[in-house]
């Protein structure tokens, strides 16, 4: 090997290097940072007259049935925004990095664009988030909205869950199973879980509230390759339970329903907001889904009888007319709206700065976009609403879901901390 | 059979048109080992003085210098993002090495590198940590648990000998895919270890004072954060790890490998200790995923279970058929196209005319990256014997007639 | 006592169904020594074809399609792909069926997008009620199709010329291409039937008790794998036995999960794979498979 002439070269061009070092684009310039326009103060994320927000999403992976109606229906409420004007005469953009729910590309995408963006109005996968936890919380003070309800989320000034955490809205789920489907003390109850933080964190509000009313939690793991519930439906059986709760995906919300109604096993079955979708009414779990099944939301269906939800089917049935309708558009929506509401606030103190639109979030606390659930933002270790909605599948219904309780607490939701 | 059936093609074909580069060209016969070293042993054999001027006046020599010391300079002019999408690559090229050694040197398929690559990560932060999240921790110096981090990755590659020593081929790919599988299961379930599905945090390296964290450090007026930091600890285990498995592969271990591979049962008649070769390469090949782990983790800040599954075992395959079976270079260059090549496609989406922006429908940067990367194994295989690495070495062949 | 009865039951009828994805590993793996990772693909092609068709043509049209269309796609892989590789090595053409797998299920899946198809088979939910044991009918159907196609196919090696050349070929193939066997056409047929058997094995993935066809559908042809190893890899019976072992594995450890938490929870994924390498360690080719023999 040629080590010695190697090294020396190395040694000579490392030098160059170090002095050439100083004219990198890279290097330091003092003055930068916030540049006052108009008296409105601005940092990153704002070049020129554009405001530069971050969707991280999942449109090729296991959860693009959720990323691309949150990404469409983000992508929709950014145009409108825009044509009514956008932000303090900032035009609004919305950039979005397709991540596969591959960890490694969602970090990359994450470093890719917090540089250039204000915040991210959209991150799915509670772990990708969780990765990227300490660099949010330590120099970037990005705001961050995931499209993840999990407890472990919380507690962050920056990254700010929107709605019920999946462990209060199985405690509202139970409770529902409790005041109308006649649940009562002593009873068993079975709760279907995915591995991983969704299903866990639900696992420990079906806990919480299993030990306040008396009731038994038979715990029932699976996997989010798991597609027939038949095993686990023979085992929730033979344990003899009341009612079952599921935290997966629609194809296990489907297929558990389906076993359980076909072996006559007629119990009710509650499910969290993303065990669900329109397109299951179509297969042969349709007729079973609309008997026995429910599923606990964050918020009114997009099919919900109010002005706002109309007008936004409407909207989004003619930018996207081949997609369906289902509760991640109104997901989606959500967070734009809330991010929107932030960028409108700061505007309105003079600071769009990422500090600022931190700091004007932390003042909106009840913010109501028309679907039934009230979000207050105040308080970063709590979740914006403790709300849920109960509904029922309804081929009938717009986006496949009736409201069959409006939007409430339960006691034991109220009274609950989650864990950070 | 898929070939010819005229010409019926004997598994064992020593030299067969397409068999899989390696870094040297291989003996024409295999050499028993009878303690003389293989005249095209280059350690430890000074240059001739001849050779030496030779290679001042190679522009290869030139062309190989800026190559190591160009690196060293990106920290200073690139942003985070291609720093840390070149520290995946980095990491990526540690692991393919391992595999390469495994299969593409010995001829053993493993499935189940995600496996070790988790140990090395996972292990990290076990010794490292301090326990105070509440996790397991030992709180040893980083420095030591990134070692021993690598040790225990070789440790478990051991533990599975009585697998790996027993089976070949398809029953070693798929009983080693077993272990990608228990793997995720004890990732996501020894919540003490591992944290669960939301992982945990890894504690920065920390070398001789200086902590590869994101507190700012300013080099030359360039501020340094944990990317550029980082990179040099990368290339460092990079050019560590290829120089030792170069050595591994032009010694005596690579030629028994090499042998292992071609015909195992020749092998052993000529005296290769075959069962010894086969768990000592797993093992080698397990330190080195340990390794790749214990990089990934500083570099993701974090570790997360989902990132551990087969799909990154696959891609490790895929890695190393593309940049070329059974050599160093191929392995590297395999490493670097798998891991840029989404990363760019997605940067760039909205210049690449035949992509369409996520959200719009047609097909998304990620859909195209996977046809992309699908092809180039089929094509590489098919037109590309030898991967990339292959035609830089044709290069090197025919300006070097007489190496050996 | 009838839940060990009912989870035995699912369990074999749902084993019935990795037998079917296992023989198609098997019948590769015999004619050509390679482990077909793109079945899996192979698997959502066929599924992909009957789910679009069954309601244009009806379903047994659609899936007679289905079966001929993914025999096409499995034959057009072999033609245009594995016939094409010079080398020798079987581990790089196993490689190869990664990158082909990657390719047919990223343009599947993107056909398939976010949608669930149902794909309109005869049986529904139905279910068969004996005391108080109940099984689908989706998966009574599965069984029988598995027993009848193994048995096809057992009968088609032992006495069809096509089997004894599938045999010879396995045994030796040089021999065989001396002897007159056309390899490639071994070959050729092989994939051809495999992709046909993954089209059947497709339908009953998709029947009740699951929803229907969608992406991540292709992702069970990860639980044929211990299923054709533990058999034995070039055993047409070690796939049914291995396949059957593997269903009712899955189902015990996910019937008994309460009782078994000190593993953790959620085994049913990972127990077929602790049995093949139980199997594994103590027969090293799997239950039926022909031990290695050593030709130098």
């Amino acid at each position: 090997m040629n080590r010695t002439y190697g090294a020396r070269a190395a040694a000579g061009a490392l030098a160059a290097l170090l002095v050439l070092a100083g004219c990198s684009s890279k290097a330091k310039d003092d003055g930068g940072g916030d540049k006052a326009a108009g008296g409105v103060k601005t940092g990153e994320g704002i070049s020129g007259k554009t405001i530069t927000l971050g969707a991280l999403t999942d449109l090729t992976g296991v959860y693009a049935t959720l990323g691309k109606s949150v990404t469409q229906a983000q992508q929709l409420y950014v145009k409108q925004l825009n044509a009514a004007g956008g932000v303090c005469g900032y035009k609004v953009a919305l950039t979005v990095r397709d991540h596969g729910y591959d960890p490694q590309k969602a970090v990359a995408g994450y470093t890719e664009l917090e540089p250039k963006v204000l915040g991210f109005a959209q991150f799915i996968g509670s772990p990708f988030v969780a990765a990227v936890k300490n660099r949010i919380d330590g120099q970037d003070k990005d705001l961050v909205l995931p499209q993840a309800w999990s407890s472990a989320l919380l507690g962050s000034s920056y990254i700010r869950v929107i709605g019920s955490t999946y462990d209060i809205e199985t405690i509202n789920a139970v409770d529902f199973l409790i005041n109308k489907k006649g649940l009562k003390k002593g009873d068993k109850i079975g709760h279907v879980y995915f591995e991983g933080d969704y299903g866990e964190s639900a696992l420990v509000g079906s806990k919480h509230i299993a030990q306040e009313a008396g009731l038994t939690v038979v715990e029932q793991k699976i996997k989010p390759t798991d597609n027939d519930m038949t095993a686990q439906v023979a085992a929730l059986k033979q344990a003899g339970v009341k009612a079952i709760v599921i935290s997966a995906g629609p194809r296990q919300a489907a297929s558990l329903v389906g076993v359980a109604a076909a072996g006559g096993f007629d119990v009710p079955v509650i499910g969290n907001n993303s065990a669900f979708a329109p397109q299951l009414l179509a297969t042969q779990a349709g007729p079973a889904l609309m008997k026995n099944y429910y599923v606990a939301s964050p918020s009114l269906p997009i099919g919900a009888d109010t002005p706002e939800a109309k007008k936004l089917v409407a909207d989004y049935k003619a930018a996207y007319p081949s997609d369906a309708l289902d509760n991640g558009i109104v997901a989606g929506w959500t967070a734009a709206s809330a991010f929107g509401e932030a960028l409108k606030k700061a505007c309105a103190n003079k600071d769009l700065t990422r500090e600022g639109v931190d700091k004007a979030l932390l003042t909106i606390d009840s913010f109501d976009i028309g679907f039934g659930t009230v979000q207050n933002f105040t308080d970063p270790a709590a979740p914006s609403s403790r709300e849920s909605v109960i509904l029922q599948p309804d081929k009938n219904a717009t986006g496949g879901m009736k409201v069959v309780q409006e939007a409430a607490v339960s006691k034991e939701a109220e009274a609950y901390t989650p864990q950070a | 059979m898929s070939e010819n059936p005229a010409v019926p093609q004997r598994p064992t074909a020593p030299g067969g048109p397409l068999r899989p580069e390696s870094d040297e060209p291989a003996p024409a016969g295999l050499r028993p080992p009878s303690g003389t070293r293989a005249p095209g042993g280059r350690r430890g054999v000074p240059a001739p003085p001849g050779r030496r001027r030779a290679r001042l006046t190679d522009p290869r020599t030139y062309v190989r210098a800026v190559g190591v010391v160009l690196p060293l300079a990106f920290p200073f002019y690139l942003d985070r993002f291609w720093l840390q999408a070149g520290l995946f690559a980095m990491a990526a090229a540690i692991g393919a090495i391992g595999i390469n050694l495994l299969t593409g040197a010995t001829g053993q398929l493993s499935m189940g590198h995600a496996f070790f690559l988790a140990v090395g990560a996972y292990g990290y932060c076990v010794f490292a940590a301090d326990g105070g999240d509440g996790l397991t921790g030992l709180g040893l110096p980083t420095w030591l648990a990134a070692v021993l981090a690598v040790l225990v990755a070789g440790v478990a590659g051991g533990l599975f000998s009585p697998i790996s020593g027993r089976l070949s081929g398809a029953y070693l790919g798929i009983a080693t895919l077993a272990l990608v599988f228990i793997g995720q299961h004890v990732m996501f379930n020894a919540h003490d270890l591992t944290g669960g599905a939301n992982g945990r945090d890894v504690p920065p390296l920390n070398l001789f004072g200086l902590t590869f964290d994101d507190r700012e450090l300013v080099v030359a007026d360039v501020p340094f954060g944990s990317a550029e930091k980082l990179w040099y600890a990368g290339l460092l285990a990079l050019l560590v790890g290829a120089q030792f498995a170069r050595g591994v592969l032009r010694g005596r271990p690579g030629r028994a490998m090499n042998a292992i591979r071609d015909h195992r049962i020749a092998a052993g008649v000529l005296g290769v200790p075959v069962a010894r070769h086969r768990a000592a390469v797993f093992v080698l090949s397990s330190m080195y995923a340990g390794l790749a782990g214990v990089l990934l983790a500083l570099v993701f800040q974090r570790t997360v279970p989902d990132y551990f599954g087969i799909t990154l075992s696959l891609d490790y395959l895929a890695m190393i058929v593309i940049g070329g079976l059974g050599s160093v270079s191929g392995a590297v260059a395999g490493a670097v196209f798998v891991s840029l090549l989404p990363q760019l496609l997605t940067r760039y989406s909205d210049a690449l005319p035949f992509i369409s922006a996520p959200g719009t429908g047609g097909i998304a940067p990620g859909e195209a990256a996977r046809f992309l990367y699908g092809a180039a194994v089929v094509l590489v295989v098919l037109f590309l014997p030898g991967g990339l690495a292959r035609v830089a070495a044709r290069r090197r062949v025919r300006t070097e007639p007489g190496e050996q | 006592m009838s839940t060990l009865a009912e989870i035995l039951l699912n369990g074999l009828s749902l084993g019935s169904v990795y037998a079917l994805i296992a023989l198609g590993f098997v019948v590769i793996f015999r004619a050509t020594e390679v482990v077909n990772f793109a079945h899996a693909s192979l698997l959502l092609a066929g599924g992909y074809i009957t789910a679009t068709l069954h309601d244009d043509i009806g379903f047994w049209p659609a899936l007679l399609a289905g079966i001929a269309g993914a025999a096409l796609v499995g034959a057009a892989v072999e033609f245009l792909v594995m016939r094409r590789y010079r080398g020798s090595d079987h581990s790089v053409l196993a490689i190869v069926t990664i990158g082909v797998d990657i390719l047919l299920t990223t343009e599947l899946t993107r056909r398939i997008g976010t949608d669930v198809i149902p794909l309109g088979d005869p049986w529904g939910d139905a279910v068969l009620r004996l005391g108080p044991v109940s099984l689908a009918h989706t998966r009574i159907a599965a069984f029988v199709a598995a027993v009848l196609l193994i048995g096809a196919f057992l009968l088609a090696f032992r006495y069809t010329s096509w089997g004894v050349a599938m045999r010879a070929a396995a045994e030796s193939s040089e021999t065989a291409a001396l002897m007159g066997v056309r390899l490639g056409r071994v070959s050729l047929s092989a994939w051809a039937v495999a992709g046909g058997l993954a089209a059947v094995a497709a339908l009953f993935l998709t029947v009740f008790p699951t929803p229907g066809l969608e992406r991540a559908t292709s992702l069970a042809a990860l639980k044929a794998f211990p299923a054709a190893i533990l058999g034995g890899l070039d055993s047409t019976t070690g796939a049914l036995v291995g396949g059957l072992l593997v269903g009712v594995t899955e189902s015990l450890a996910t019937g008994y999960q309460s009782d078994l938490t000190f593993l953790g929870r959620g085994l049913g994924d990972l127990a077929p794979y602790l049995v093949m390498v139980a199997i594994l360690l103590i027969r090293p080719a799997g239950l039926f498979g022909t031990k290695e023999l050593a030709r130098v």
